[in-house]
């Protein structure tokens, strides 16, 4: 569904990524490790164009997107996209972050778009807290709206970029649980974590990116159990 | 020390007619100078340089010289140009709006450049079309956070609309002058208008304090 060919970027001479070429499949899961500085948001970010990869193509269905004049709109209406940070939309209500871009992007009906926030925001757990502002909610309960608003869209693949890095560690199973179900229904995913039991459960493969290279990838069991390189190696032994 | 009132009481209601007069230039000029201003903030944080510059250039005009200059220069000047006359209540607008925008813009850029840019890039990522996402979610953070600084730029203008004086727009301030010259008293007349300008910034503070907390709810 997704590809990328010798995807590269460099910011100024500092090369971030360089000539990673991977196919991500509908319906997988795949987690993208590495350590820090390695360049995995940036990959994420060139995924749905947030970042403009200085080389290399970029594949969504049947369509190179990268260096065609592409509507950035029409790959972002169909990649969602879920932040450290979470960035809610701080003067809404819970409702109105889930609802806003559907109407305003996807033009559909306010009613519409709050009965399908609705739905969302109880499958995320959160049906009593849609009147409420975001500054009102805890760290797990804002990366949860911010998940149903990226739902909300209908999205054919959904990004992650450490969802859980910026919550308190009571917080981060119950987001965990939320993308649990969500790889659960088929939905495509690419998620960039820290958290090695969630990648070794749930993912279907392991990207292992270092210097922005993309050093291994593989199945969970495989990579966790036989990693192939030694920067693999050495990163296991540090995390595990 | 001798006050007396009573002398220029038949000549209160002249005066009072002036609060229209002044109300009504001041908050059309705000308006003109909002959108205006807003616009102009606009072009200076995109990176295209054929908008950029000639709304830094336009700002730098209007905030390095003086008001009264401008004042003048629209309501006499653009009569010798062109031919046409220019109603005073158009001079007016003309410049306290032109001027305020100058002012406005630089209020806003700075709002908008303190948004965190994860609202753009979460914007972005939902496929928002830029004039929405600055519609309806930066400019919207962007103005909760400049609205004191706005507030003050609002009650400078309100103050500084005695200036229209100077070109003979029948507001407060010149209503007042035209009391105190009838009557060879100036320091009632002066005081009375004095008190209404003071009433009308403290509504307005007031206004801004309220829409503030009405702002706020999110926080
Ligand atoms: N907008 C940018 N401008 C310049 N350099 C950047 C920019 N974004 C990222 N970089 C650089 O690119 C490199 C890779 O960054 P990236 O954020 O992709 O790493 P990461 O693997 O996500 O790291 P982390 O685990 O810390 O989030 C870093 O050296 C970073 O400084
Ligand atoms: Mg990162």
């Amino acid at each position: 569904m997704i590809k990328t060919i010798d995807l590269s970027k460099e910011f100024g001479n500092n090369s971030v990524l360089k000539n990673i070429t991977t196919t991500i499949q509908p319906g997988e899961v795949v987690a993208v490790i590495g350590p820090s500085g390695s360049g995995k948001s940036t990959f994420l970010r060139c995924l749905n164009l947030l970042e403009q990869p200085s080389s290399g193509e970029i594949w969504f269905h049947d369509n190179e997107v990268a260096n065609s004049n592409a509507n950035k709109t029409e790959i972002r209406k169909n990649i969602g996209m879920v932040f450290q940070h979470f960035h809610l939309f701080p003067h809404m209500t819970v409702l109105e972050n889930v609802t806003y871009a559907p109407v305003k992007v996807k033009k559909l009906k306010k009613d519409e778009a709050e009965q399908i926030a609705k739905e969302l925001l109880a499958k995320v757990g959160l049906t009593d807290k849609e009147s409420s502002y975001p500054n009102r909610l805890s760290g797990g309960q804002k990366q949860r709206v911010a998940i149903a608003r990226a739902l909300a869209m209908d999205p054919e693949a959904m990004l992650f970029d450490e969802p859980t890095s910026a919550l308190d560690p009571e917080m981060v199973k119950e987001v965990l649980d939320v993308m649990k179900d969500l790889a659960q229904t088929g939905m495509t995913m690419v998620v960039v974590t820290h958290e090695m039991n969630f990648a070794k459960e749930v993912a279907d493969r392991i990207m292992f990116l270092d210097e922005g290279r993309l050093m291994e990838e593989d199945k969970p069991q495989t990579f966790f159990n036989q990693p192939k390189t030694t920067r693999a190696k050495e990163f296991l032994d540090k995390v595990l | 020390m001798n006050l007396d009132f009573s002398q220029i009481v038949p000549s209160i209601p002249f005066i009072l007619e002036g609060i229209g007069a002044t109300l009504k230039f001041v908050s059309v000029s705000i308006l003109f100078g909002l959108v205006l201003g807003t616009i102009l903030a606009l072009c200076k944080i995109t990176n295209k340089k054929i908008l950029k510059w000639p709304a830094d250039i336009y700002t730098s005009i209007f905030r390095g010289t003086p008001l009264i200059l401008q004042l003048m220069l629209i309501h006499y000047a653009i009569p010798q140009l062109t031919g046409y006359d220019i109603a005073i209540f158009l001079s007016a607008v003309l410049a306290f709006g032109l001027n305020s925008a100058a002012y406005v813009s630089e209020i806003i850029r700075a709002g908008i450049l303190a948004v965190d840019q994860g609202q753009v890039e979460a914007a972005e990522a939902l496929g928002v079309p830029y004039p929405a996402m600055m519609l309806s979610i930066i400019l919207p953070q962007a103005l909760k956070n400049i609205l004191p600084a706005l507030m003050n730029e609002f009650i400078t203008l309100t103050k500084e609309s005695a200036l229209v004086s100077t070109i003979g727009y029948m507001d407060l301030m010149r209503r007042a002058e035209i009391v105190g010259a009838q009557l060879y008293r100036n320091f009632e007349p002066l005081l009375i208008a004095g008190i209404i300008y003071w009433i009308m910034i403290f509504i307005l503070t007031n206004i801004g304090s309220f829409v503030e907390r009405r702002m706020r709810q999110s926080d």
